[in-house]
């Protein structure tokens, strides 16, 4: 039989260190990918998973979109899992934020508050990926249907995201995001043949 | 008699190994072997398809003798994937392979950090495999992120090996991954590369060999996936890729995948993907039927949500690609042609939502520059993007002017060739 050492990575022991870690992630809105993998890995070669930890690595990887972090971490799981509550709520939500519904996505969130009560900053992290999708989107956007896409937020809050983002609130309630044309033009790709590439084929033919 | 391994042989086949690996890791100074590079790579490949084997029909508890699942039983350790990992972690280890891979892509000389055992090629070269046996190992799992992350100094382009197979078994699940994280340019510029590597050196594959079964099935499954990302992540490719896409009929797939078939979509996926495992395996009391499959069914239902998600882009995409501007009244008006009631206030609103989705899909982090494949800036690479002015969307498309350059190269060095044939004709 092969002995020797174990990389620590999927050494049982360190199980419950990376679980403490989870929740102190959640505790003080910090976030570590790598170590919440390790952990989901440690359980899919258990095939225990902790569903109370689990289901905190999930909402942490919803704070990080637009990052690919939820994919990750589904891939980790299985199927049977992905069918349990609050499992199978949390997916869910992750799917109306891929598809952008953000009005939905309010609606759930504020229909179940206890999931998110232990997240620090889950709310403005949501934000700020809703603040992102507006910023590549967006040139100008009424007021009303940015405030829509927060989810409702006072008036103070909006014009603190406004001023997060460098945004400005003109006249007829629009709010100008930015000059997007600067960006996001025409390309036209065309063939350049320099002259050092035609040298070498045109010295070889003689 | 390719059916007939039996258990016996695969327990045979790890002890083997365990007497191999141990023998050469366990050793105070470098065993004096010298072994080809080809070996190598298919000793390390090998172990972790005999392990992927294992677990398949460790899976299969219903197809297992009472006699067999008595002596799985009481030999737990064998081919148990804690063991597999530790092997392949050992002899990265040994090698100091990181080490070197760093050293190497900074321009230094790998043989000042490589250590007694490291300088040995044996040790090297079982390292450098090691690191690819873990990328696939992982992707197996499910676990992209360690997948990519395991490779980190290595440049696939650099090739620091020049087994062909290792190549493009790295490109495989390299690309894989990327396109499971939605990183739709990285997982286009990994399988370009390597088909068009692939392209170049065919009659290298030719031979019936099991190697090249595997190479050219490999080949295939690269070709699905380059459509399926094609489909999702429209963006201009080779042009030799192009044309071996529309020889191999390619395009009936990517037509159906673009009409939103998510049968041709899970079919392509299905055939293309890794042999996914779970990595425990299951009772052998009561296992359920279809154990087996179930990694994989996990996997696709995670790439299948991705697509539903992206389900209304294509459509979205095709009206976008008719205009400069367009109002967003009209293009919801497009859109619901099939349902004509409803007010057209709401479904502006529905159009919003996909426009909003279209751009979060296409913007993505794409590898610029840097020794990890992890790394990246967001961009949006496809060739059709545009932007919201209150109610009008802005179009920019990518326009193409054909190409002269490569046409003109081939004929002249048909031209030359035909030349130097004519001087060479005595009469």
């Amino acid at each position: 039989m092969f002995t020797k050492f174990f990389d620590s990575r999927y050494n049982p022991d360190n199980l419950s260190t990376l679980q403490r870690y989870v929740e102190v992630q959640s505790l003080e809105n910090a976030y570590d990918l790598e170590a919440n993998l390790a952990v989901l890995k440690l359980y899919q070669f258990s095939q225990k998973y902790n569903m109370d930890i689990t289901c905190q690595i999930l909402l942490k990887a919803l704070t990080n979109f637009p990052h690919t972090d939820f994919i990750l971490c589904k891939c980790l799981l299985n199927q049977a899992l992905c069918e349990q509550e609050p499992i199978k709520k949390i997916i869910s939500l992750a799917d109306l934020l891929e598809s952008c519904d953000f009005e939905k996505f309010w609606i759930e969130v504020n229909s179940m508050p206890e999931l998110f009560k232990r997240i620090t900053g889950f709310h403005d992290s949501i934000r700020k990926f809703v603040c992102h999708v507006v910023g590549i989107t967006f040139q100008s956007i009424h007021r009303s249907l940015l405030n829509q896409l927060l989810g409702r937020v006072d008036e103070q809050t909006l014009k603190h995201w406004v001023q997060k983002y460098g945004w400005k609130e003109e006249a007829n309630d629009m709010i100008f995001i930015a000059n997007q044309d600067e960006n996001i033009k025409t390309k036209n790709i065309t063939e350049k043949i320099d002259f050092e590439s035609v040298a070498a084929i045109m010295a070889a033919c003689r | 008699m390719p059916n007939e391994v039996n258990l016996d042989h695969r327990f045979g086949s790890f002890f083997n190994y365990c007497d191999l690996f141990n023998f050469i890791l366990s050793a105070d100074s470098p065993v004096s072997l010298e072994l080809p590079d080809v070996w190598l790579w298919e000793l390390v490949d090998e172990f972790v398809y005999q392990f992927q084997s294992f677990s398949q029909y460790r899976a299969r508890v219903q197809k297992m003798s009472e006699e067999e699942i008595k002596k799985v039983n009481a030999n737990t350790k064998v081919w148990n994937i804690l063991c597999v990992l530790n092997v392949l972690h050992s002899l990265v280890d040994k090698s100091n392979i990181k080490r070197q891979l760093e050293v190497y892509t900074s321009g230094g000389d790998p043989d000042s950090v490589a250590g007694e055992f490291g300088r040995h090629s044996l040790y090297k070269m079982l390292g450098y495999y090691s690191l690819v046996g873990l990328l696939r190992l992982h992707s197996l799992l499910g676990d992209y992120y360690q997948a990519i992350k395991v490779l980190e100094n290595i440049e696939i382009h650099k090739k620091y090996s020049h087994v062909p197979a290792c190549l493009i078994s790295t490109s495989y699940y390299v690309g894989f991954a990327y396109m499971m994280m939605r990183r739709y340019s990285d997982a286009i510029r990994t399988f370009s590369s390597i088909l068009l590597y692939i392209q170049r050196t065919k009659q290298l594959f030719q031979s019936r060999s099991y190697q090249n079964v595997q190479i050219n099935k490999q080949t295939e499954q690269m070709y699905h996936l380059l459509a399926i990302c094609l489909v999702l992540h429209p963006q201009c490719i080779d042009d030799s890729i192009q044309a071996a896409l529309r020889e191999r009929n390619y395009h009936e797939k990517m037509y159906k995948m673009q009409y939103g078939d998510e049968e041709e979509f899970e079919a392509c996926f299905t055939f293309a993907c890794p042999k996914f495992l779970s990595p425990t395996p299951p009772s052998t009391d009561n296992a359920r039927e279809d154990y087996h499959k179930e990694a994989v069914q996990h996997q696709t239902q995670v790439f299948m949500a991705e697509v539903y998600q992206q389900k209304t882009l294509p459509t979205i995409r095709s009206y976008l690609k008719l205009y400069t501007t367009l109002p967003l009244a009209k293009l919801a008006m497009f859109m619901s042609q099939n349902h004509t009631d409803g007010k057209l206030e709401d479904k502006i609103e529905v159009l919003r939502k996909h426009l909003l989705c279209f751009k979060h899909k296409m913007k993505n982090i794409v590898w610029t520059k840097g020794t990890s494949g992890l790394d990246g800036s967001f961009q949006s690479g496809s060739e059709l993007d545009f932007y919201i002015d209150h109610n009008m969307i802005h179009i920019a498309d990518t326009k193409v002017a054909s190409r002269h350059g490569d046409f003109f190269i081939r004929k002249i060095i048909k031209f030359e060739d035909l030349n130097r044939k004519l001087h060479a004709i005595k009469i």
